[in-house]
Protein backbone atom coordinates (compact mmCIF):
# COMPACT_ATOMS: atom_id res chain seq x y z
CA UNK A 1 0.00 0.00 0.00
CA UNK A 2 1.02 3.63 -0.31
CA UNK A 3 1.33 6.32 2.32
CA UNK A 4 -1.49 8.84 1.94
CA UNK A 5 -0.45 10.85 4.96
CA UNK A 6 1.87 10.48 7.92
CA UNK A 7 1.29 13.14 10.56
CA UNK A 8 2.60 13.72 14.03
CA UNK A 9 -0.20 13.48 16.59
CA UNK A 10 1.74 14.31 19.73
CA UNK A 11 5.17 13.77 21.21
CA UNK A 12 6.55 10.56 19.69
CA UNK A 13 3.26 9.41 18.13
CA UNK A 14 2.25 9.41 14.47
CA UNK A 15 -0.84 8.59 12.43
CA UNK A 16 -0.11 6.93 9.10
CA UNK A 17 -2.92 6.50 6.60
CA UNK A 18 -2.21 3.88 3.95
CA UNK A 19 -4.16 3.48 0.76
CA UNK A 20 -4.39 0.68 -1.75
CA UNK A 21 -6.66 -0.84 -4.34
CA UNK A 22 -7.66 -3.71 -2.10
CA UNK A 23 -6.97 -5.34 1.24
CA UNK A 24 -8.60 -8.46 2.75
CA UNK A 25 -11.45 -7.92 5.24
CA UNK A 26 -10.25 -6.74 8.66
CA UNK A 27 -11.75 -6.48 12.14
CA UNK A 28 -10.99 -4.27 15.16
CA UNK A 29 -8.28 -5.91 17.27
CA UNK A 30 -6.40 -7.32 14.31
CA UNK A 31 -2.92 -6.19 13.39
CA UNK A 32 -0.61 -5.99 10.42
CA UNK A 33 3.13 -6.57 10.07
CA UNK A 34 4.80 -3.58 8.43
CA UNK A 35 8.15 -3.84 6.73
CA UNK A 36 10.23 -0.85 7.71
CA UNK A 37 12.23 -0.57 4.50
CA UNK A 38 11.56 0.10 0.82
CA UNK A 39 9.77 -2.98 -0.58
CA UNK A 40 11.82 -5.04 -3.00
CA UNK A 41 15.03 -3.29 -2.12
CA UNK A 42 17.86 -5.69 -1.45
CA UNK A 43 20.45 -4.43 0.96
CA UNK A 44 23.73 -4.30 -0.87
CA UNK A 45 22.14 -4.10 -4.31
CA UNK A 46 20.98 -1.07 -6.22
CA UNK A 47 17.24 -0.54 -6.02
CA UNK A 48 17.00 1.45 -9.23
CA UNK A 49 15.20 -0.12 -12.13
CA UNK A 50 17.55 -1.92 -14.45
CA UNK A 51 17.19 -2.42 -18.18
CA UNK A 52 16.00 -5.83 -19.39
CA UNK A 53 18.96 -8.20 -19.53
CA UNK A 54 20.91 -5.96 -17.19
CA UNK A 55 21.85 -6.91 -13.65
CA UNK A 56 21.52 -4.86 -10.48
CA UNK A 57 24.84 -3.52 -9.30
CA UNK A 58 26.23 -4.04 -5.81
CA UNK A 59 26.27 -0.79 -3.88
CA UNK A 60 28.00 -1.92 -0.74
CA UNK A 61 25.01 -0.73 1.22
CA UNK A 62 24.78 -3.96 3.18
CA UNK A 63 27.74 -2.71 5.15
CA UNK A 64 25.90 0.34 6.42
CA UNK A 65 22.33 -0.90 6.33
CA UNK A 66 20.54 0.46 9.38
CA UNK A 67 17.04 -0.69 8.53
CA UNK A 68 15.56 -3.50 10.57
CA UNK A 69 15.31 -7.06 9.37
CA UNK A 70 12.03 -8.05 10.96
CA UNK A 71 8.63 -6.52 10.37
CA UNK A 72 6.89 -4.50 13.06
CA UNK A 73 3.46 -5.61 14.34
CA UNK A 74 1.03 -2.69 14.63
CA UNK A 75 -2.68 -2.78 15.33
CA UNK A 76 -5.18 -1.22 12.99
CA UNK A 77 -6.62 2.09 14.14
CA UNK A 78 -9.26 2.27 11.45
CA UNK A 79 -10.38 1.23 8.02
CA UNK A 80 -12.22 3.22 5.37
CA UNK A 81 -13.50 1.55 2.23
CA UNK A 82 -14.48 3.59 -0.79
CA UNK A 83 -15.64 2.56 -4.19
CA UNK A 84 -12.08 2.73 -5.50
CA UNK A 85 -9.76 1.87 -2.66
CA UNK A 86 -9.14 0.79 0.91
CA UNK A 87 -7.58 3.07 3.48
CA UNK A 88 -6.02 1.80 6.70
CA UNK A 89 -4.98 3.86 9.72
CA UNK A 90 -1.97 2.96 11.81
CA UNK A 91 -1.05 4.94 14.92
CA UNK A 92 2.42 4.20 16.21
CA UNK A 93 4.92 5.55 18.66
CA UNK A 94 8.56 5.85 17.70
CA UNK A 95 10.45 3.47 19.94
CA UNK A 96 13.33 2.29 17.78
CA UNK A 97 14.88 1.80 14.36
CA UNK A 98 11.78 0.41 12.65
CA UNK A 99 9.26 2.95 13.86
CA UNK A 100 11.76 5.76 13.24
CA UNK A 101 11.90 4.63 9.60
CA UNK A 102 8.09 4.71 9.48
CA UNK A 103 8.07 8.25 10.84
CA UNK A 104 10.30 9.35 7.94
CA UNK A 105 8.00 7.84 5.29
CA UNK A 106 6.32 10.41 3.12
CA UNK A 107 3.21 10.68 0.99
CA UNK A 108 3.29 8.23 -1.91
CA UNK A 109 5.92 5.94 -0.39
CA UNK A 110 5.17 2.26 -0.74
CA UNK A 111 4.96 0.16 2.42
CA UNK A 112 4.76 -3.62 2.48
CA UNK A 113 2.01 -4.94 4.75
CA UNK A 114 1.37 -8.50 5.81
CA UNK A 115 -2.05 -9.19 7.20
CA UNK A 116 -4.59 -8.98 8.58
CA UNK A 117 -3.22 -11.06 11.45
CA UNK A 118 -4.61 -12.27 14.77
CA UNK A 119 -8.11 -12.59 16.16
CA UNK A 120 -10.43 -9.68 16.88
CA UNK A 121 -12.47 -8.14 19.67
CA UNK A 122 -15.76 -10.00 20.09
CA UNK A 123 -18.83 -7.79 20.12
CA UNK A 124 -21.49 -8.98 22.56
CA UNK A 125 -24.91 -9.61 21.12
CA UNK A 126 -26.74 -9.16 24.39
CA UNK A 127 -24.89 -6.41 26.24
CA UNK A 128 -25.77 -2.91 25.07
CA UNK A 129 -22.87 -0.95 26.56
CA UNK A 130 -19.10 -0.99 26.16
CA UNK A 131 -16.04 0.66 27.66
CA UNK A 132 -13.10 1.07 25.31
CA UNK A 133 -10.06 1.49 27.54
CA UNK A 134 -6.82 2.51 25.86
CA UNK A 135 -3.52 3.56 27.34
CA UNK A 136 -1.00 5.45 25.20
CA UNK A 137 -0.28 3.57 22.02
CA UNK A 138 -2.99 1.07 23.09
CA UNK A 139 -5.61 3.65 22.14
CA UNK A 140 -5.49 3.08 18.34
CA UNK A 141 -7.32 -0.28 18.22
CA UNK A 142 -10.03 1.31 20.37
CA UNK A 143 -10.70 3.90 17.67
CA UNK A 144 -11.27 1.11 15.15
CA UNK A 145 -13.42 -0.70 17.72
CA UNK A 146 -15.47 2.48 18.22
CA UNK A 147 -16.50 2.36 14.56
CA UNK A 148 -17.68 -1.22 15.02
CA UNK A 149 -19.57 -0.27 18.18
CA UNK A 150 -21.42 2.41 16.28
CA UNK A 151 -22.24 -0.05 13.50
CA UNK A 152 -23.50 -2.57 16.08
CA UNK A 153 -25.66 0.06 17.77
CA UNK A 154 -23.84 -0.12 21.11
CA UNK A 155 -23.49 2.72 23.61
CA UNK A 156 -19.77 2.99 24.09
CA UNK A 157 -17.51 5.25 26.11
CA UNK A 158 -13.77 5.55 25.49
CA UNK A 159 -11.38 5.82 28.43
CA UNK A 160 -8.07 7.17 27.21
CA UNK A 161 -4.99 7.31 29.40
CA UNK A 162 -1.56 8.79 28.84
CA UNK A 163 1.44 9.84 30.91
CA UNK A 164 0.74 13.50 30.13
CA UNK A 165 -1.36 15.65 27.80
CA UNK A 166 1.43 15.97 25.23
CA UNK A 167 1.66 12.19 24.93
CA UNK A 168 -1.99 11.52 24.21
CA UNK A 169 -2.11 10.19 20.64
CA UNK A 170 -5.57 11.46 19.77
CA UNK A 171 -6.96 14.80 18.81
CA UNK A 172 -9.75 16.22 20.92
CA UNK A 173 -11.58 18.58 18.57
CA UNK A 174 -12.72 16.78 16.56
CA UNK A 175 -12.03 13.62 18.49
CA UNK A 176 -11.45 10.36 16.66
CA UNK A 177 -14.00 8.76 18.97
CA UNK A 178 -16.56 11.53 18.53
CA UNK A 179 -16.91 10.78 14.83
CA UNK A 180 -18.39 7.42 15.83
CA UNK A 181 -20.67 8.87 18.50
CA UNK A 182 -18.44 7.67 21.31
CA UNK A 183 -17.67 10.05 24.19
CA UNK A 184 -14.20 9.95 25.64
CA UNK A 185 -12.92 10.27 29.18
CA UNK A 186 -9.29 11.39 29.45
CA UNK A 187 -6.92 10.57 32.28
CA UNK A 188 -3.27 11.57 32.59
CA UNK A 189 -0.76 10.42 35.16
CA UNK A 190 0.34 14.01 35.87
CA UNK A 191 -3.09 15.60 35.65
CA UNK A 192 -2.10 17.82 32.72
CA UNK A 193 -5.38 16.85 31.03
CA UNK A 194 -8.58 15.30 32.35
CA UNK A 195 -8.64 13.05 35.39
CA UNK A 196 -5.38 13.00 37.35
CA UNK A 197 -4.40 9.40 37.81
CA UNK A 198 -4.83 6.10 36.06
CA UNK A 199 -7.53 5.53 33.49
CA UNK A 200 -8.74 2.50 35.46
CA UNK A 201 -10.14 4.80 38.17
CA UNK A 202 -12.82 6.53 36.07
CA UNK A 203 -13.60 3.14 34.52
CA UNK A 204 -14.38 1.71 37.97
CA UNK A 205 -16.58 4.71 38.72
CA UNK A 206 -18.43 4.26 35.41
CA UNK A 207 -19.11 0.58 36.14
CA UNK A 208 -20.20 1.32 39.72
CA UNK A 209 -22.67 3.95 38.54
CA UNK A 210 -24.41 1.35 36.38
CA UNK A 211 -27.12 -1.09 37.39
CA UNK A 212 -25.97 -4.69 36.91
CA UNK A 213 -22.83 -3.90 34.87
CA UNK A 214 -22.20 -7.63 34.46
CA UNK A 215 -25.32 -7.88 32.31
CA UNK A 216 -24.99 -4.44 30.72
CA UNK A 217 -21.39 -3.91 29.68
CA UNK A 218 -18.27 -5.35 28.13
CA UNK A 219 -14.88 -3.78 28.82
CA UNK A 220 -12.19 -3.79 26.13
CA UNK A 221 -8.63 -2.81 27.03
CA UNK A 222 -5.32 -2.26 25.31
CA UNK A 223 -2.27 -0.53 26.72
CA UNK A 224 0.60 -0.98 29.13
CA UNK A 225 0.40 -4.29 30.98
CA UNK A 226 -0.04 -2.77 34.48
CA UNK A 227 -3.00 -0.78 33.12
CA UNK A 228 -4.61 -3.83 31.52
CA UNK A 229 -4.05 -5.86 34.65
CA UNK A 230 -5.72 -3.16 36.79
CA UNK A 231 -8.64 -3.03 34.36
CA UNK A 232 -8.91 -6.82 34.37
CA UNK A 233 -9.01 -6.90 38.19
CA UNK A 234 -11.71 -4.22 38.31
CA UNK A 235 -13.82 -6.22 35.85
CA UNK A 236 -13.27 -9.62 37.41
CA UNK A 237 -14.20 -8.21 40.85
CA UNK A 238 -17.52 -7.02 39.36
CA UNK A 239 -18.02 -10.11 37.21
CA UNK A 240 -17.87 -7.94 34.10
CA UNK A 241 -16.64 -9.43 30.81
CA UNK A 242 -13.24 -8.04 29.90
CA UNK A 243 -11.28 -8.53 26.68
CA UNK A 244 -7.66 -7.39 26.61
CA UNK A 245 -5.35 -7.01 23.65
CA UNK A 246 -1.80 -8.01 24.54
CA UNK A 247 1.44 -6.75 23.11
CA UNK A 248 4.40 -9.07 22.59
CA UNK A 249 7.63 -8.97 20.67
CA UNK A 250 7.25 -11.25 17.70
CA UNK A 251 9.19 -12.23 14.61
CA UNK A 252 6.69 -13.65 12.12
CA UNK A 253 3.20 -12.79 13.41
CA UNK A 254 1.83 -15.91 11.72
CA UNK A 255 2.14 -18.57 14.40
CA UNK A 256 5.38 -20.05 13.21
CA UNK A 257 8.28 -18.61 15.16
CA UNK A 258 6.63 -19.29 18.55
CA UNK A 259 8.12 -16.13 20.07
CA UNK A 260 5.12 -14.21 21.35
CA UNK A 261 3.95 -16.53 24.11
CA UNK A 262 1.68 -15.62 27.00
CA UNK A 263 0.65 -17.81 29.89
CA UNK A 264 -2.98 -18.84 30.03
CA UNK A 265 -4.91 -21.05 32.43
CA UNK A 266 -5.34 -24.59 31.18
CA UNK A 267 -6.17 -28.15 32.18
CA UNK A 268 -2.53 -29.13 31.73
CA UNK A 269 -0.74 -30.69 34.68
CA UNK A 270 1.03 -27.47 35.66
CA UNK A 271 -2.20 -25.47 35.44
CA UNK A 272 -1.13 -23.29 32.54
CA UNK A 273 -0.03 -23.43 28.97
CA UNK A 274 1.46 -21.02 26.50
CA UNK A 275 -0.68 -19.40 23.86
CA UNK A 276 0.59 -17.34 20.96
CA UNK A 277 -0.24 -13.65 21.00
CA UNK A 278 -0.19 -13.55 17.18
CA UNK A 279 -2.63 -16.32 16.29
CA UNK A 280 -4.46 -17.22 19.53
CA UNK A 281 -4.63 -13.47 20.32
CA UNK A 282 -3.83 -10.65 20.50
CA UNK A 283 -7.27 -10.42 22.15
CA UNK A 284 -7.77 -12.66 25.18
CA UNK A 285 -10.48 -12.98 27.78
CA UNK A 286 -8.95 -11.41 30.90
CA UNK A 287 -10.09 -14.38 33.00
CA UNK A 288 -7.91 -16.77 30.99
CA UNK A 289 -4.65 -14.92 31.48
CA UNK A 290 -1.94 -15.50 34.03
CA UNK A 291 -0.25 -12.12 34.34
CA UNK B 1 16.31 -22.45 -22.66
CA UNK B 2 14.77 -24.46 -19.84
CA UNK B 3 16.88 -24.53 -16.72
CA UNK B 4 17.00 -27.76 -14.74
CA UNK B 5 16.78 -26.88 -11.05
CA UNK B 6 16.40 -30.43 -9.78
CA UNK B 7 18.82 -31.81 -7.24
CA UNK B 8 19.36 -35.16 -5.58
CA UNK B 9 19.69 -35.30 -1.79
CA UNK B 10 21.01 -38.79 -1.06
CA UNK B 11 18.52 -40.41 -3.40
CA UNK B 12 15.57 -38.09 -2.71
CA UNK B 13 14.78 -36.16 -5.88
CA UNK B 14 13.86 -32.50 -5.37
CA UNK B 15 12.34 -30.31 -8.08
CA UNK B 16 14.55 -27.50 -6.83
CA UNK B 17 17.02 -27.08 -3.96
CA UNK B 18 14.85 -24.77 -1.82
CA UNK B 19 13.61 -25.92 1.55
CA UNK B 20 12.27 -24.42 4.73
CA UNK B 21 14.75 -24.25 7.59
CA UNK B 22 13.47 -26.18 10.57
CA UNK B 23 11.44 -24.11 13.01
CA UNK B 24 10.67 -21.34 10.58
CA UNK B 25 7.66 -22.77 8.81
CA UNK B 26 6.01 -24.87 11.50
CA UNK B 27 4.27 -27.91 10.09
CA UNK B 28 3.09 -26.20 6.92
CA UNK B 29 -0.32 -25.14 8.23
CA UNK B 30 0.62 -21.74 9.64
CA UNK B 31 1.81 -20.20 6.40
CA UNK B 32 -0.90 -21.59 4.18
CA UNK B 33 -2.42 -18.13 3.67
CA UNK B 34 0.82 -16.39 2.91
CA UNK B 35 3.21 -18.58 1.00
CA UNK B 36 3.05 -20.73 -2.06
CA UNK B 37 4.73 -23.84 -0.75
CA UNK B 38 4.82 -25.32 -4.25
CA UNK B 39 7.88 -23.13 -4.87
CA UNK B 40 9.74 -25.49 -2.53
CA UNK B 41 11.77 -28.55 -3.38
CA UNK B 42 11.22 -30.08 0.05
CA UNK B 43 9.61 -29.19 3.37
CA UNK B 44 11.52 -29.38 6.65
CA UNK B 45 9.39 -29.38 9.80
CA UNK B 46 9.90 -27.78 13.15
CA UNK B 47 11.69 -30.02 15.67
CA UNK B 48 9.74 -32.96 17.04
CA UNK B 49 10.50 -34.47 20.41
CA UNK B 50 9.05 -37.63 21.93
CA UNK B 51 6.99 -35.67 24.48
CA UNK B 52 5.37 -32.26 23.92
CA UNK B 53 7.38 -29.26 25.13
CA UNK B 54 6.10 -25.87 26.28
CA UNK B 55 9.39 -24.14 25.47
CA UNK B 56 11.13 -21.31 27.25
CA UNK B 57 9.63 -18.30 29.02
CA UNK B 58 9.02 -14.96 27.27
CA UNK B 59 11.08 -13.07 25.91
CA UNK B 60 12.00 -15.60 23.30
CA UNK B 61 13.32 -13.45 20.46
CA UNK B 62 15.16 -10.19 20.02
CA UNK B 63 16.24 -8.53 16.83
CA UNK B 64 19.91 -7.65 16.57
CA UNK B 65 21.67 -5.86 13.73
CA UNK B 66 20.92 -7.83 10.55
CA UNK B 67 19.85 -10.81 12.59
CA UNK B 68 17.73 -12.19 15.36
CA UNK B 69 18.43 -14.11 18.51
CA UNK B 70 15.93 -16.75 19.50
CA UNK B 71 15.53 -19.04 22.45
CA UNK B 72 12.24 -20.80 21.80
CA UNK B 73 13.31 -23.96 23.58
CA UNK B 74 12.03 -26.55 21.11
CA UNK B 75 8.37 -25.83 21.87
CA UNK B 76 6.49 -28.50 19.94
CA UNK B 77 3.43 -30.72 20.05
CA UNK B 78 5.30 -34.00 20.60
CA UNK B 79 5.43 -37.13 18.47
CA UNK B 80 1.88 -38.41 19.01
CA UNK B 81 0.11 -35.18 18.09
CA UNK B 82 2.51 -34.74 15.19
CA UNK B 83 1.59 -38.13 13.75
CA UNK B 84 -2.08 -37.60 14.43
CA UNK B 85 -2.65 -33.99 13.37
CA UNK B 86 0.34 -32.68 11.45
CA UNK B 87 1.20 -35.56 9.14
CA UNK B 88 -2.16 -35.28 7.30
CA UNK B 89 -1.30 -31.61 6.57
CA UNK B 90 2.13 -32.57 5.30
CA UNK B 91 0.61 -35.20 3.03
CA UNK B 92 -1.32 -32.47 1.23
CA UNK B 93 1.89 -30.66 0.28
CA UNK B 94 2.89 -33.20 -2.37
CA UNK B 95 6.53 -32.51 -1.45
CA UNK B 96 9.24 -34.67 0.09
CA UNK B 97 9.20 -33.96 3.83
CA UNK B 98 12.19 -34.05 6.14
CA UNK B 99 11.34 -34.12 9.84
CA UNK B 100 13.67 -32.45 12.29
CA UNK B 101 14.10 -34.66 15.35
CA UNK B 102 15.36 -33.51 18.76
CA UNK B 103 15.62 -35.15 22.14
CA UNK B 104 17.30 -35.41 25.48
CA UNK B 105 18.55 -38.99 25.37
CA UNK B 106 19.62 -41.22 22.49
CA UNK B 107 16.64 -43.47 23.23
CA UNK B 108 14.28 -40.49 22.75
CA UNK B 109 15.77 -39.77 19.35
CA UNK B 110 15.63 -43.42 18.34
CA UNK B 111 11.96 -43.74 19.34
CA UNK B 112 10.94 -40.72 17.25
CA UNK B 113 13.07 -41.70 14.24
CA UNK B 114 11.73 -45.27 14.32
CA UNK B 115 8.12 -44.07 14.38
CA UNK B 116 8.78 -41.76 11.43
CA UNK B 117 10.07 -44.60 9.31
CA UNK B 118 6.48 -45.84 9.08
CA UNK B 119 5.17 -42.53 7.70
CA UNK B 120 5.18 -42.59 3.89
CA UNK B 121 5.22 -38.81 3.32
CA UNK B 122 8.39 -38.50 5.42
CA UNK B 123 11.46 -39.05 3.30
CA UNK B 124 14.17 -38.15 5.74
CA UNK B 125 15.17 -37.35 9.32
CA UNK B 126 17.07 -34.19 10.09
CA UNK B 127 18.91 -35.00 13.27
CA UNK B 128 19.02 -31.94 15.52
CA UNK B 129 22.11 -32.32 17.65
CA UNK B 130 22.78 -28.62 17.61
CA UNK B 131 20.00 -26.67 19.35
CA UNK B 132 21.73 -24.16 21.60
CA UNK B 133 18.62 -23.17 23.54
CA UNK B 134 17.73 -26.01 25.87
CA UNK B 135 19.83 -27.43 28.66
CA UNK B 136 19.49 -30.96 27.35
CA UNK B 137 18.44 -30.56 23.76
CA UNK B 138 21.02 -32.54 21.97
CA UNK B 139 23.82 -30.03 21.56
CA UNK B 140 25.91 -32.21 23.84
CA UNK B 141 25.79 -34.78 21.03
CA UNK B 142 26.69 -32.22 18.41
CA UNK B 143 29.82 -30.72 19.90
CA UNK B 144 31.74 -33.95 20.49
CA UNK B 145 32.80 -36.09 17.53
CA UNK B 146 32.51 -39.42 19.32
CA UNK B 147 29.04 -38.69 20.71
CA UNK B 148 27.89 -37.30 17.36
CA UNK B 149 29.05 -40.50 15.67
CA UNK B 150 27.32 -42.68 18.25
CA UNK B 151 23.91 -41.06 17.95
CA UNK B 152 24.20 -40.97 14.15
CA UNK B 153 24.92 -44.70 14.04
CA UNK B 154 22.04 -45.48 16.42
CA UNK B 155 19.54 -43.45 14.39
CA UNK B 156 20.82 -44.87 11.13
CA UNK B 157 19.87 -48.35 12.39
CA UNK B 158 16.19 -47.39 12.58
CA UNK B 159 16.17 -45.51 9.27
CA UNK B 160 14.87 -47.96 6.70
CA UNK B 161 13.41 -45.87 3.94
CA UNK B 162 14.29 -42.46 5.44
CA UNK B 163 17.54 -40.76 4.65
CA UNK B 164 19.49 -39.40 7.61
CA UNK B 165 20.53 -35.77 7.51
CA UNK B 166 22.66 -34.56 10.42
CA UNK B 167 22.37 -30.88 11.32
CA UNK B 168 25.67 -29.46 12.46
CA UNK B 169 26.35 -26.86 15.12
CA UNK B 170 28.66 -23.97 14.27
CA UNK B 171 29.49 -23.64 17.97
CA UNK B 172 32.49 -25.94 17.75
CA UNK B 173 36.23 -25.57 17.25
CA UNK B 174 36.38 -27.60 14.04
CA UNK B 175 33.11 -28.28 12.27
CA UNK B 176 34.82 -30.45 9.66
CA UNK B 177 35.90 -33.00 12.25
CA UNK B 178 32.29 -33.35 13.50
CA UNK B 179 31.13 -33.61 9.88
CA UNK B 180 33.69 -36.35 9.19
CA UNK B 181 32.61 -38.25 12.32
CA UNK B 182 28.91 -38.31 11.40
CA UNK B 183 29.62 -39.14 7.75
CA UNK B 184 31.76 -42.09 8.85
CA UNK B 185 28.91 -43.15 11.16
CA UNK B 186 26.43 -43.30 8.29
CA UNK B 187 24.97 -39.82 7.72
CA UNK B 188 23.48 -39.59 4.23
CA UNK B 189 23.56 -35.79 4.13
CA UNK B 190 24.67 -32.82 6.23
CA UNK B 191 22.71 -29.68 6.98
CA UNK B 192 24.50 -26.62 8.23
CA UNK B 193 24.59 -24.36 10.04
CA UNK B 194 22.33 -24.23 13.08
CA UNK B 195 22.25 -20.91 14.93
CA UNK B 196 25.32 -19.38 16.50
CA UNK B 197 25.17 -19.06 20.29
CA UNK B 198 24.67 -15.42 21.18
CA UNK B 199 23.39 -13.02 23.78
CA UNK B 200 21.89 -9.56 24.10
CA UNK B 201 21.86 -7.41 27.22
CA UNK B 202 19.44 -4.65 28.21
CA UNK B 203 21.91 -2.09 29.46
CA UNK B 204 19.30 -0.13 31.43
CA UNK B 205 18.12 -3.06 33.51
CA UNK B 206 21.49 -4.83 33.22
CA UNK B 207 19.65 -8.05 32.54
CA UNK B 208 19.73 -10.42 29.56
CA UNK B 209 17.00 -9.63 27.03
CA UNK B 210 16.07 -13.28 26.59
CA UNK B 211 14.49 -15.21 29.45
CA UNK B 212 16.83 -18.07 28.57
CA UNK B 213 19.79 -15.66 28.95
CA UNK B 214 21.42 -16.91 25.73
CA UNK B 215 19.95 -17.62 22.32
CA UNK B 216 20.79 -18.65 18.80
CA UNK B 217 21.68 -16.02 16.21
CA UNK B 218 20.21 -16.33 12.72
CA UNK B 219 19.59 -14.10 9.73
CA UNK B 220 21.85 -12.23 7.29
CA UNK B 221 24.37 -11.52 10.06
CA UNK B 222 25.53 -15.14 10.11
CA UNK B 223 25.72 -15.74 6.35
CA UNK B 224 29.48 -15.22 5.94
CA UNK B 225 30.14 -17.65 8.79
CA UNK B 226 27.82 -20.21 7.22
CA UNK B 227 29.32 -19.79 3.73
CA UNK B 228 32.79 -20.34 5.15
CA UNK B 229 31.74 -23.46 7.04
CA UNK B 230 29.92 -24.94 4.03
CA UNK B 231 33.00 -24.25 1.89
CA UNK B 232 35.27 -25.87 4.42
CA UNK B 233 33.14 -28.97 5.04
CA UNK B 234 32.48 -29.40 1.31
CA UNK B 235 36.18 -29.46 0.48
CA UNK B 236 37.38 -31.56 3.39
CA UNK B 237 34.49 -33.99 3.96
CA UNK B 238 31.36 -33.83 1.85
CA UNK B 239 32.84 -33.69 -1.63
CA UNK B 240 35.34 -36.54 -1.10
CA UNK B 241 32.64 -38.68 0.54
CA UNK B 242 29.97 -37.82 -2.02
CA UNK B 243 27.60 -36.56 0.71
CA UNK B 244 25.34 -33.60 -0.14
CA UNK B 245 25.18 -30.46 2.02
CA UNK B 246 21.94 -28.63 2.74
CA UNK B 247 23.03 -25.07 3.50
CA UNK B 248 21.28 -22.53 5.69
CA UNK B 249 22.30 -19.34 7.44
CA UNK B 250 21.08 -15.96 6.30
CA UNK B 251 19.63 -16.84 2.90
CA UNK B 252 17.24 -14.03 1.97
CA UNK B 253 17.93 -13.23 -1.67
CA UNK B 254 19.04 -15.18 -4.73
CA UNK B 255 22.61 -13.96 -4.46
CA UNK B 256 22.85 -15.37 -0.94
CA UNK B 257 21.69 -18.75 -2.26
CA UNK B 258 24.20 -18.60 -5.12
CA UNK B 259 27.06 -18.07 -2.68
CA UNK B 260 26.15 -21.31 -0.94
CA UNK B 261 25.77 -23.24 -4.21
CA UNK B 262 29.21 -22.12 -5.36
CA UNK B 263 30.65 -23.04 -1.97
CA UNK B 264 29.33 -26.58 -2.41
CA UNK B 265 25.75 -26.77 -1.19
CA UNK B 266 23.23 -29.02 -2.97
CA UNK B 267 20.21 -27.96 -0.91
CA UNK B 268 19.29 -24.49 0.34
CA UNK B 269 17.11 -23.81 3.37
CA UNK B 270 15.47 -20.46 4.04
CA UNK B 271 14.63 -19.61 7.63
CA UNK B 272 14.58 -16.20 9.22
CA UNK B 273 13.82 -14.55 5.87
CA UNK B 274 10.47 -16.39 5.81
CA UNK B 275 9.45 -14.45 8.92
CA UNK B 276 10.04 -11.22 7.04
CA UNK B 277 8.67 -12.18 3.66
CA UNK B 278 6.94 -15.55 3.22
CA UNK B 279 6.99 -14.97 -0.53
CA UNK B 280 10.78 -14.62 -0.75
CA UNK B 281 11.16 -18.20 -2.00
CA UNK B 282 9.84 -17.21 -5.41
CA UNK B 283 12.34 -14.36 -5.69
CA UNK B 284 15.20 -16.62 -4.73
CA UNK B 285 14.20 -19.29 -7.24
CA UNK B 286 13.72 -16.80 -10.06
CA UNK B 287 17.02 -15.11 -9.27
CA UNK B 288 18.87 -18.42 -9.43
CA UNK B 289 17.32 -19.15 -12.84
CA UNK B 290 18.30 -15.70 -14.08
CA UNK B 291 21.88 -16.22 -12.93
CA UNK B 292 22.16 -19.64 -14.55
CA UNK B 293 20.82 -18.26 -17.84
CA UNK B 294 23.19 -15.32 -17.74
CA UNK B 295 26.16 -17.61 -17.15
CA UNK B 296 25.10 -20.13 -19.78
CA UNK B 297 24.24 -23.05 -17.53
CA UNK B 298 21.48 -25.54 -18.27
CA UNK B 299 21.37 -27.14 -14.84
CA UNK B 300 21.84 -25.93 -11.30
CA UNK B 301 24.13 -28.88 -10.56
CA UNK B 302 26.74 -27.31 -12.85
CA UNK B 303 27.52 -24.61 -10.30
CA UNK B 304 27.55 -26.69 -7.11
CA UNK B 305 31.02 -26.33 -5.67
CA UNK B 306 32.12 -24.29 -8.70
CA UNK B 307 34.02 -21.85 -6.54
CA UNK B 308 37.32 -20.85 -8.09
CA UNK B 309 40.20 -20.06 -5.78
Amino acid sequence: MNVLSNVRLCRGHYLMRLGGREFPPTLPGQFVQLQCRVPGEQPGWSAVEVAPGDWPKPTGRELTDAEPLLRRPLSLAGRYDTEFDVELDIIYSVVGTGTAWLARAGQGDEISLLGPLGNAFAISESKPRAALVGGGVGIPPMIYLASAMQAAGKRAVAFCGARSADMLPITLTPSQFGQFGVDSVIATDDGSLGWKGFVSEPLAAWLDAMDAPDRQAVVYACGPEPMMRAVAEICIARNVECQVSLERHMACGMGTCQSCVCKTKSDAEQGWSYKLCCTDGPVFNARDLIW
Amino acid sequence: MDIDLSVDIAGVQLANPLMTASGTCGYADEYADFVDLTTLGAFVTKSITLEPRQGNDYERVVETRAGMLNAIGLANVGLDVFLDQKVPLLEKLALPVFVNVAGTTIDDYVAVAAALDDVPVVRGIELNISCPNVKAGGIQFGTDGAQAAEITARIKEVCGKNILIVKLSPNVTDISSIAAAVVDAGADALSMINTLAGMAIDTETRRPVLANVTGGLSGPAIRPVAVHMVHSVYRKVASPAGVPIIAMGGIQYANDALEFLLAGATGLAVGTALFVDPACLTGIRDGIVEYLQRHGHGAITEIIGALEI
